[in-house]
Formats: C-alpha cells, sequence, structure tokens
C-alpha cells in the first residue's frame, strides 16, 4: 500500500528574469499605498445638492458591503469634484448626459501620466461619476433603491434569511474587442453613424436615436483619450535625455495618434490599443475589472504578434509590452487602495483565454502557439501577480508541451494557471443553451469552440454576450430547510444590527407538515415546490435591480463593443447583447445533495430517526444529537465518491433546479435565466446564515463550493471526486449528446477545486502520472478545475508570521487572493483541504 | 482460508494510486499475507481474517458499540477503546452500528462483479496514463483462484492488468494467474536466507524459485511481459549493502530479459497508528524516515552491483531536514 509522502516544502515563487524597467514598474506597484502614484477611485459630480456618484446595485452581490453603502455613498459624494457642464446638458436623455460626462471626465478632467519606462499609455481610469440624473430621477432612483421597499432593504432581506444574493453587476463578459484590433474605433463610429442615419425621425428622437447618439460620444472618447496620451508623450520625449527612451516615447505617441481610432498593424500598436479600449470599460462602469475579460486573446493579438516578429521585433521586447500591459491591468486595485492591500475583494477577474479548439482550415484543431507560449512565460516571469489572470482551455487533443508547460507551472504553485477549462464538456453546455433558449442561429457547431470563460470559469461567447455571470447566487439548500418546515425559516432571523428577532412567518409555499410524510417521495415533492419557490424569489430579487439599472444607469461605451446594442439602439444594460442571459449560480449544491441523502437514508429507508427527532436536531444546532449528526455524517451517502447510489440524487438535484432556472425572463429587459455554478466565497459567509442542514452540518460550518463535494466528503480520491462532477453534469451519452457525447446542464459551467498533495508532481514520472489525471479529467470531468497544489506547513507559518508572506497566493473558489488577506477561518478551510489522504 | 472463486476477502481499493506500477491505478488490496515482516506498513493486511479496529478520532464517545457487542469484547476508557482480541469474533456488528466510523471492519467481502464494476470506474484514467490495476495486499496469491477470475474478467475488458507478490505461495498459484497478468511487481526483500527467515518467518527459498519461475514465464509468454523487483529499504534489516548490492547481483545473473526496473522503497513510518488501533507492538515504532543520502548511497550500491543502472529507482518519503 502507498503511504502519502509527506508535502514537499515549497518556496514562495519569485519573478525571474526581469528587465531592471519591468522589474521597477512590478516592485513600484508593490508599494501600494507608499506609491506618489495611484488609480484610486477620484469622484466627480454634476454640482447638484442631491447628486450620487456611488452605485451600491452593482454591490449587492458582496454581502460583506451591505453595512458600508451608506459610508461609501457618502464619502464618494463628499470627496466628488465638479464638472462644468454644457447648457444644454438636462435637456438631453439619461444615456447622453452619462456619455458626455464620462467622456468629459476622462478626457479633460483626470489627469494623464506616464510611468518611467512604461510603455504602454493609459493610467488612470477608476472613477466614480455623477449618475447624471436630475432631482426627480435621482428622487425615483432613490426610492426604488434606499426606499423601504427598495432593492437594498430586499436583497438584505434575501441574504439575512438564508437564500443568498442578486443584483444587477458589472462586467463578466467578453467585449468585442476583437472588432476593435479589426476596424479601430473609427470603424465602430462609422456603422453608429449609418444605424443613425437609417432611424426616421421620429424613431431619432426616441430612446434608440437618444442611445445611438449617446454610444457615437462614448465612440469618440478613446481617439480623444488617446490624443491626450499622445501629447504627453511628446512632451517626455522632448525632455528625455535617453536617447532609447527617447525613441520608445516617440513611438509611443506615434501608436497614439493611430490607436485605437485606426487599427493597428504592430504588436505594440494592438496591444495599446486593447489596453485603452479596456480600460475604458472600467471608467463606464465606473467599477475595477470585475471579470472585464480579454477572451482569446492569444488568438486575436496572434496576428500582430506574427507581423512584428517578421519584421524585427525581438521575442524579449514584445514580451516587454505584454509585462507593462500586466501591471497596468493590476493598478485595477488601486481603486480603493486605503482600504488595505487590496481593497474590498479581491480576484477582479479580468480573464484571459488561452490555447483551446479552433478551426484552422476545415477540421477542429488544438489552437496553440507561439503567443499562447509567450503569454505563459510573461505569467510565470512576472508571478506572483493577481492579472490578468489566465485560464487555459484544455481538450482531449492537448499538445504534451502545453500540458508541460501547465504543470511546471503549476509546480511552482505561485504561478498561473491555475484554472483549466474543458472544452468538450464546456461545449456542450453551451449547446445546450443555445438549443433550450432557440438561438442555434447564435451557437452552433460551427462556433460553439469560440466560446470564453468570463471573470473566472463562466462560459460565454465573445463580444456579442452578457449573460451576467455573477448576478444571482441562490442557496440550493433553503429549500430543503423549507421543505422540513413547511415553507418557514427553521430558526428565527435575527438582525445583526439591532439584534432584535424576527417574528418566524410563512414565506415558501405550504408544502405540509413534513413530520406527516410516510414516504421519501412526499418529501422530494415538497422539496420540488419550494425549489421552484426560491428560484422565484431570486428572480423577483434580481428584477428590482435589474429594472433599476436599465433605467439609470447605462453604459453606452461598453454597449459599443457588445454586438446586438448598435443594432436594436438598445444599451447592454436594457437587454442589448445579442445573447443576453442572466446567471442563477447556484451556492451550496453537495450540501443540499447530501442534506437530502440524510434525509433519505436517516428517516425513511434506515429508519434511524423520525422526521420529528431529525428537525428538532437541526433547531438544536445539532447540539444533544451527537449521535443522530455522526449517523448523518458519516453513515448517510455523499456526493463526490463516484457512488453511483448519491450521484443519481445529484442528478436529480441538478435537473430539478436547472430546468426551473430556464423557464424564467426578467421582466423589466427580457432576458432568460440559464444555470450556473460558481458560489465564489458565498459557501463560506453563507454558512454563518444559514441553519443546520440534514448532512451534519452545524450553523457556522461551511457550506460546499460550487460543483465540488462537501468538505472532507471525497474519500475516494481525486478520480473519484471529478467522474461524480461529471455524472452530476449529465456524463456522457451517444445517441442524446450536447456536442458528441458530452452533455452537460450547465451552460455557464461549474467551478470545481481539487488540492492536491505536492508529492503527484515531485518527479517526471509523477508529472506524466498528473498530466495523464488532467487527460482523464477531460472525458470525464466537468468544464473547468482549479488545481491547487499546497504545502501545510507553509500555510501554518504564514499564518504566524503573515508579514513574510504578503506575496504568497493561494487559489480560493476560482479567484486568486493573498493568502494573509483572508479570513482566518478561509486560511483554516485550505490547510484542511490540503491532501486528499485519509489518514 | 477459503478460496471461493467468486468472492474474496478485501482490505481495501486505493484509486489514483501513482506508486504501485505505470500510470494512474486503482490498487486492490487483498487480505491476509504469507509473510509476517516485522516491518509491515500494512499490519491489517496480514491476518487473513476480517479485523476490527478503533479509530480514536473519529469516536464521539456514544458507547453504542457497548451495547451492540454480544461476546463483551468492548471496553471504553481514558486511554480509548480496549477490543478484547480474545473474545471479538469480528462479527463486525459494532462497526455497522457505530455512528462515527470510528469501528471498522479491516476486510470486506466482494463479490467479483462487483469488484470488477468497481475498479473499471477509473478506466478513462488508465487510458489516458497507461495504467490499470493492481492486485495488491497481503498476497493477493492467498486467494489463487479469485485473484486469477478477476485478473481474466479485466483482461477481457481490455484493462492493463498487474500482480504484486511476495513470493511466497503456491507455484500453482502462480500459474492460474501469470495468464492474465500484463506486468508482476514482486518482492525481494532479503537476499540471505536467514535474515530473510529472522525477519519475515520464513526463508527465501520458495520465494526465490517462484521469482526464477515467474521470470521464465514472462520470458517465454507474450503475457505477463514485464517484471518490477520491489525492495523495502529498512534499516536494521534490509537497508544494509550487502544486501542490496547481493540483490543487484542475483537481478544480474538469473533475471535478465524480464525485469526492467528494481524499486527501492524507502521506509515509512506513517504506519505507527496502524499497530496500535491493532494493539499490536511494533519494533521499529521509533525509527525515523531515512536521510536522503543515505537512501541515494543504497541506491548507488544497487546501481553498481550489476544490474543496468537506468532500472534503479529509489521511491518513497525521505526525511525534510536532510534535503
Amino acid at each position: 500500500m502507498t503511504v502519502p509522502a509527506k508535502a514537499v516544502s515549497q518556496q514562495i515563487k519569485t519573478p525571474k528574469g526581469l528587465s531592471e524597467r519591468i522589474k521597477r514598474l512590478r516592485d513600484y506597484y508593490f508599494k501600494g499605498v507608499d506609491r506618489a502614484w495611484n488609480n484610486e477611485s477620484t469622484s466627480w459630480t454634476t454640482g447638484t445638492p442631491w447628486d450620487i456618484q456611488f452605485n451600491e446595485i452593482t454591490f449587492y452581490i458582496v454581502p460583506e458591503t451591505y453595512m458600508l453603502m451608506q459610508t461609501l455613498l457618502s464619502s464618494y459624494r463628499q470627496g466628488a469634484r465638479p464638472v462644468d457642464l454644457p447648457e444644454d446638458f438636462w435637456a438631453k436623455p439619461i444615456v447622453e448626459r452619462r456619455a458626455w460626462f464620462i467622456k468629459e471626465v476622462m478626457v479633460r478632467y483626470l489627469p494623464k501620466e506616464i510611468l518611467p519606462g512604461d510603455l504602454i499609455a493609459g493610467g488612470r481610469f477608476n472613477i466614480q461619476a455623477s449618475m447624471c440624473l436630475n432631482k426627480d430621477e435621482q428622487a425615483e432612483f432613490n426610492r426604488l433603491t434606499t426606499g423601504k421597499k427598495g432593492a437594498r432593504a430586499a436583497v438584505n432581506w434575501f441574504h439575512g434569511h438564508g437564500y443568498g444574493n442578486a443584483g444587477a453587476t458589472c462586467g463578466h463578459l467578453i467585449p468585442g474587442y476583437e472588432r476593435v484590433l479589426t476596424v479601430g474605433w473609427q470603424g465602430i463610429y462609422k456603422e453608429l453613424e449609418e444605424l443613425y442615419a437609417r432611424l426616421t425621425d421620429p424613431d431619432k428622437k426616441s430612446r434608440k436615436g437618444a442611445q445611438l447618439r449617446a454610444m457615437m460620444t462614448a465612440a469618440a472618447m478613446p481617439k480623444e483619450l488617446a490624443a491626450g496620451y499622445a501629447r504627453i508623450c511628446q512632451q517626455l520625449a522632448v525632455k528625455e535625455k535617453d536617447a532609447d527612451r527617447k525613441s520608445e516615447l516617440i513611438q509611443m505617441a506615434k501608436n497614439l495618434q493611430k490607436v485605437p481610432w485606426e487599427p493597428p498593424k504592430t504588436f505594440w500598436e494592438a496591444v495599446q490599443s486593447l489596453w485603452l479600449t479596456h480600460m475604458l470599460i472600467m471608467s463606464d462602469e465606473n467599477y475595477p475589472g470585475p471579470g472585464v475579460s480579454f477572451g482569446r486573446i492569444d488568438q486575436y493579438l496572434l496576428p500582430f504578434w506574427e507581423y512584428s516578429m517578421k519584421n524585427g521585433m525581438s521575442r524579449e521586447f514584445g514580451k516587454e509590452i505584454l509585462k507593462c500591459f500586466w501591471v497596468h491591468a493590476n493598478t485595477a486595485y488601486d481603486a480603493m487602495i486605503r482600504n488595505g492591500n487590496q481593497g474590498i475583494t479581491s480576484g477582479f477577474g479580468q480573464l484571459i483565454t488561452l490555447s483551446g479548439l479552433g478551426k484552422n482550415g476545415p477540421d477542429l484543431t488544438d489552437l496553440t502557439n507561439d503567443l499562447t507560449y509567450v503569454m505563459l512565460e510573461v505569467i510565470d516571469e512576472m508571478s506572483p501577480i493577481l492579472e490578468p489572470k489566465p485560464n487555459v482551455r484544455m481538450h482531449r487533443n492537448t499538445p504534451d508541451a502545453l500540458l508541460d508547460t501547465m504543470v511546471d507551472m503549476v509546480a511552482e504553485s505561485q504561478g498561473a494557471p491555475f484554472l483549466i477549462n474543458f472544452d468538450e464538456r464546456s461545449m456542450a453546455g453551451m449547446m445546450r443553451e443555445a438549443k433550450t433558449a432557440g438561438i442555434e442561429h447564435l451557437i452552433n457547431k460551427d462556433n460553439v469552440y469560440e466560446y470564453c470563460p468570463v471573470g473566472c470559469l463562466e462560459n460565454t461567447m465573445a463580444g456579442n454576450d452578457r449573460s451576467g455571470t455573477v448576478d444571482c447566487n441562490l442557496n440550493l439548500l433553503k429549500a430543503v430547510e423549507l421543505a422540513l418546515t413547511g415553507g418557514k425559516d427553521l430558526i428565527a432571523f435575527v438582525d445583526p444590527m439591532t439584534f432584535k428577532t424576527e417574528k418566524i412567518r410563512q414565506d415558501g409555499p405550504e408544502t405540509g407538515d413534513a413530520t406527516r410524510f410516510q414516504t421519501w417521495n412526499e418529501f422530494w415533492e415538497a422539496y420540488k415546490q419550494q425549489n421552484a419557490y426560491i428560484i422565484k424569489k431570486c428572480v423577483d430579487l434580481y428584477e428590482k435591480s435589474e429594472s433599476i439599472r436599465a433605467r439609470f444607469l447605462q453604459t453606452p461605451y461598453l454597449s459599443c463593443l457588445v454586438k446586438g446594442c448598435a443594432e436594436k439602439g438598445l444599451d447592454v444594460t436594457q437587454g442589448g447583447a445579442e445573447i443576453s442571459f442572466v446567471t442563477l449560480e447556484a451556492v451550496t449544491y453537495a450540501t443540499t445533495v447530501d442534506a437530502l441523502l440524510a434525509i433519505k437514508y436517516l428517516v425513511f429507508d434506515e429508519k434511524k430517526c423520525t422526521m420529528n427527532e431529525l428537525i428538532r436536531a437541526l433547531k438544536d444546532n445539532w447540539e444533544g444529537h451527537e449521535v443522530l449528526q455522526a449517523l448523518a455524517k458519516n453513515r448517510a451517502p455523499k456526493y463526490g465518491r463516484d457512488d453511483d447510489e448519491a450521484d443519481t440524487m445529484a442528478k436529480q438535484v441538478m435537473d430539478l433546479w436547472t430546468e426551473e432556472t430556464w423557464k424564467h425572463r426578467t421582466v423589466s429587459t427580457n432576458r432568460r435565466f440559464r444555470p450556473g455554478m460558481l458560489s465564489w466565497n458565498y459557501w463560506a459567509g453563507d454558512g454563518y446564515v444559514m441553519a443546520a442542514s440534514a448532512d451534519g452540518r452545524k450553523k457556522g460550518q461551511f457550506l460546499s463550493n460550487a460543483i465540488c463535494p462537501s468538505n472532507g466528503a471525497d474519500i475516494n480520491g481525486p478520480t473519484a471526486n471529478a467522474n461524480s462532477v461529471g455524472k452530476a453534469l449529465g456524463g456522457k451519452d451517444e445517441t442524446i449528446g450536447d456536442w458528441e457525447d458530452y452533455l452537460n446542464s450547465l451552460p455557464n459551467g461549474a467551478s470545481h477545486t481539487i488540492t492536491f498533495n505536492p508529492s503527484i508532481i515531485k518527479d517526471p514520472e509523477h508529472r506524466d502520472k498528473f498530466k495523464a489525471f488532467l487527460r482523464g479529467y477531460a472525458q470525464n470531468g466537468g468544464t473547468c478545475l482549479q488545481v491547487n497544489m499546497l504545502d501545510p506547513e507553509m500555510l501554518k507559518d504564514a499564518q504566524k508570521h503573515p508579514q513574510d508572506y504578503r506575496h504568497l497566493l493561494v487559489r480560493i473558489t476560482g479567484y486568486n487572493a493573498y493568502f494573509t488577506s483572508v479570513g482566518r477561518e478561509l486560511q483554516n478551510e485550505v490547510i484542511a483541504r490540503l491532501s486528499h489522504e485519509r489518514f | 482460508m477459503k478460496d471461493f472463486n467468486n468472492s474474496a476477502t478485501i482490505l481495501e481499493i486505493v484509486r489514483m494510486s501513482t506508486e504501485d506500477g505505470p500510470g494512474i491505478r486503482t490498487t486492490v488490496f487483498f487480505k491476509g499475507c504469507t509473510l509476517n515482516c516485522a516491518w509491515c506498513h500494512n499490519p491489517e493486511s496480514i491476518s487473513p481474517k476480517p479485523q476490527l479496529q478503533w479509530v480514536g478520532s473519529r469516536c464521539i464517545g456514544c458507547k453504542t458499540c457497548l451495547s451492540v457487542c454480544r461476546e463483551n469484547a468492548l471496553t471504553l476508557t481514558e486511554a480509548g477503546m480496549q477490543i478484547d482480541r480474545t473474545r471479538c469474533t469480528g462479527c463486525g456488528d459494532c462497526a455497522e452500528e457505530c455512528p462515527g466510523t470510528a469501528l471498522e471492519m479491516m476486510g470486506k467481502i466482494w463479490p467479483l462483479d462487483d469488484l470488477v464494476a468497481e475498479v473499471i470506474k477509473d478506466r478513462s484514467y488508465f487510458e489516458t496514463s497507461g495504467g490499470g490495476i493492481t492486485l495488491s495486499g497481503g498476497e493477493p496469491a492467498m486467494q489463487p483462484a479469485f485473484a486469477a477470475f478477476f485478473l481474466k474478467a479485466l483482461r477481457e475488458k481490455g484493462l492493463h492488468t498487474a500482480v504484486d507478490t511476495c513470493g511466497q505461495c503456491r507455484r500453482d498459484a502462480l500459474e492460474i494467474m501469470l495468464p492474465y497478468a500484463a506486468m508482476v511487481l514482486f518482492d525481494i526483500k532479503l537476499i540471505d536466507p536467514e535474515a530473510h527467515k529472522k525477519f519475515t518467518g520464513h526463508d527465501n527459498r520458495r520465494i526465490i524459485d517462484n521469482l526464477l519461475f515467474a521470470a521464465d514465464y514472462i520470458r517465454s509468454h507474450v503475457h505477463p511481459s514485464d517484471m518490477w523487483i520491489r525492495t523495502p529499504i529498512i534499516p536494521g534489516a534490509t537497508a544494509t549493502p550487502e544486501n542490496i548490492a547481493g540483490i543487484g547481483q542475483f537481478i544480474a545473473a538469473h533475471l535478465n530479459g524480464a525485469v526492467s526496473r528494481w524499486e527501492l522503497c524507502a521506509f515509512n513510518n506513517l504506519c505507527r497508528d496502524k499497530y496500535r488501533r491493532l494493539d499490536q507492538p511494533w519494533v521499529f515504532e521509533e525509527e525515523n524516515l531515512l536521510s536522503k543520502s543515505f537512501l541515494e548511497e543504497l541506491a548507488d550500491t544497487a546501481k553498481r552491483s550489476g544490474v543496468d543502472p537506468d532500472i534503479v529507482f529509489a521511491t518513497g518519503a525521505t526525511c525534510l531536514s536532510d534535503n
């Protein structure tokens, strides 16, 4: 028998092979608050007494901020600087006011600087801009958000009672960057002009006309901003004494006079164009890069890379350009820099997609290219650094050389890629989406391979798709609780501010007294009804913020980069995208499955207790019911062990909630709901909110994460764990496969984390076995795997000496975080998960 | 020891094993061993009978087991669960009822069809890694008919199979198993017969005979096609230059053309708790992991013993302090 080898001690990764230029820029970045220059959000006002800047709706999916809403709102308001308005400002519709205002701030008010040695222009972009509402509009906005029946109160109730959260959030899409590189902003502008010219006069006066005018204003912004930066470069070039740097600055000025307005030709121009185009989305949305993802960057930048390589650019200089781009992406974190290392949240998820299947000729083939490796080298040499975060698309025929590179980087632990997307299963999900929603003209077997993950792993199409991938986060477990009680909270809600205990009331449907159920089937029927209820409840909650955003908070600049918006004359926030879903991300999946399995086992199959006793135990948080709790934990079947009985239940739960989700649409924007499993960090925080569950979990213990088995339940190792995940998604079937024989109920995909003992990659022979595991995962597993490779001793030491581990990155739930900045509980969780071995 | 063709006593099934042959493997540990090695890392595999053990960390102190046991073989004391092994009949009732799974029966009867269904679950990973199923133990040749049927069923499904044997078994056991095994993992622990008897309970005469038989068989048949030799490196027992050189000379002289790998498997002390749970003393209780340099020296000895140096591999954990 093999006994687990002791974890190999690992060193924290350090950057390597950096030029003086990049080392300086990188070191400067990590000085954080000590920097003279930063990209902290500045706030800008129309100057009216009612004006506000902070859009709290975008934070409704971050429960940690609920207590801070008013503070943030007030501080941005107090710090806001006035912008001079044109006379006709207030006569225009909101979308035009906002387009003008953002452009004015970005082009004329916000300082522009070039850091020493930097090869890419585009420094400050974090702004909190006026909502540009008049008095009545602002009053209406305030009533709808912070009024008694407003969105804030609703999301507070929803979260406080353990359902989860929902809110119309920024970013989380792949903008049409490829189009900017192909036709330039001038091409986008020209199309808008043509579309506008074709409108009838009444249409021009309608919302449609206003939208297109606003988009034209926004589409001119990159050109004017680039011109400003070009002037700065020229001025710096005049003063520059170093001849090499002088010529760089002159070239940068030339680049900026051309792009992003015109399409680029060289690699340097292309990266410059991409950066300015990208950063302005964060300005437009007033939010620093939440899942504004780049898509297949190694594919659409390749022609420029090849052109420049042919015309004398050295590979090293090409990497130098990319490294500057990397540093820029990280300045997104400056938004709330004074709140600590990285502000409130971490892992903003400006995701890049690398490699994957595609067409290069008639057949589907692997598209790994030189630039794929260049990007991985850049990450390896810059690491540890958070952004942009890579997700490497893998499939059955991924070349061995790419896998070797990935495994080498995984072995060093601190280097991405930590996220690996799996094409076959992912494409199956996208095909299911196309079929279910009747959009096979937009997603089909001839383009599905162009899908890209957003944020972490949320699959969408590129340039025409906004599917709200983090907007709705529902705790499936709540339906089990409600089925036990016939539609009421199991334990009374206590207000965390006032400590007042709320009276328990009938919230969900009355599904009967569970203590009188004679069969498992009766309980299952009750669960089904409660499941439908919580999904509807989440949909209704989302409608509140979705309708407010659609009415008051348009993003005309972003709309220029999403196909469908110009054609329909509809903002992306109003459902303008060709593909416009809202994703309902289910949280607590395994806990839900395990709780149902435990109820079936304890009450119906093995009759270890009555339903009454079980409910009593849950109300008592298992205290005084330790034997029953132990039976629930250890004796009841569990998902994640490749046990067909348990995994069949998992599949039933999956089918039930996903089919229910597809039934809904938003009212205000007509976006259909689609299912996914992300669960970000909610599985940790909401564990303190949700009552004890029948799987043996006490209140305060973590819930399960995304599609992962419950913590500690996967006792049969990684292959069994992966097989269970694949089965939960539908497995394979040659006759009814969504893509070839692969089935997938989750078009968005599902986050799956497996933490490996580093001994799995201790030598070349084991690395080959690990690579084979990944290839096997492509056959049997889910859509996305996050590989963790940790050493518990190192982590324990980091808990004791956080100052020595400031750069230590860990991977939790699809996002990177600095280990020392996450909470103690989460730190302990990471340590506890380290090993898969049972002893 | 009964040998039913259609069921066997299996200690454990370990998936994604990376240490029991090529590729990713599912290793089936048969219960019951013909040797009784002093250092055994799996003492629970030696007895052919299912055995009860108690894992303290899982016990919630509910004493359900005490009321279930018909033989009054259990006592829960401050020091933990005392199992009166003279009374325990191994009926398994207490383990069946234990809410925390603290009491556990080591060894379970597996019908052939169920076992086949269980081990093919990782087929995809076998295919991508060149792995398969390893029969280990204990000693699979102690349940030879079952092992042979099991191997045959796996072979018919196109799966790669390996048999890990200590060699102390009947010749006819090997004769019925080998035709269905793709490869053999064969242990040579000590080359000196006296020392072998001292540390394992038997001299190595029969083992050597069987080893030569297996090597001949491999040379003259398509299946199995390969053999790996495994030598546990145990301080004070096998870990001497003389022993390693002796084994190497034997391999070089007699096993040419049949052996492609010789693994020196470093002593591991993580099984200490297993002995405690079985209420058995262990002479290696206080022994530390080998130092890396010592293991490397022995590997050098092996490489200079006359075998092709490329077939020598040293595996297993060593002390961190010596790295």
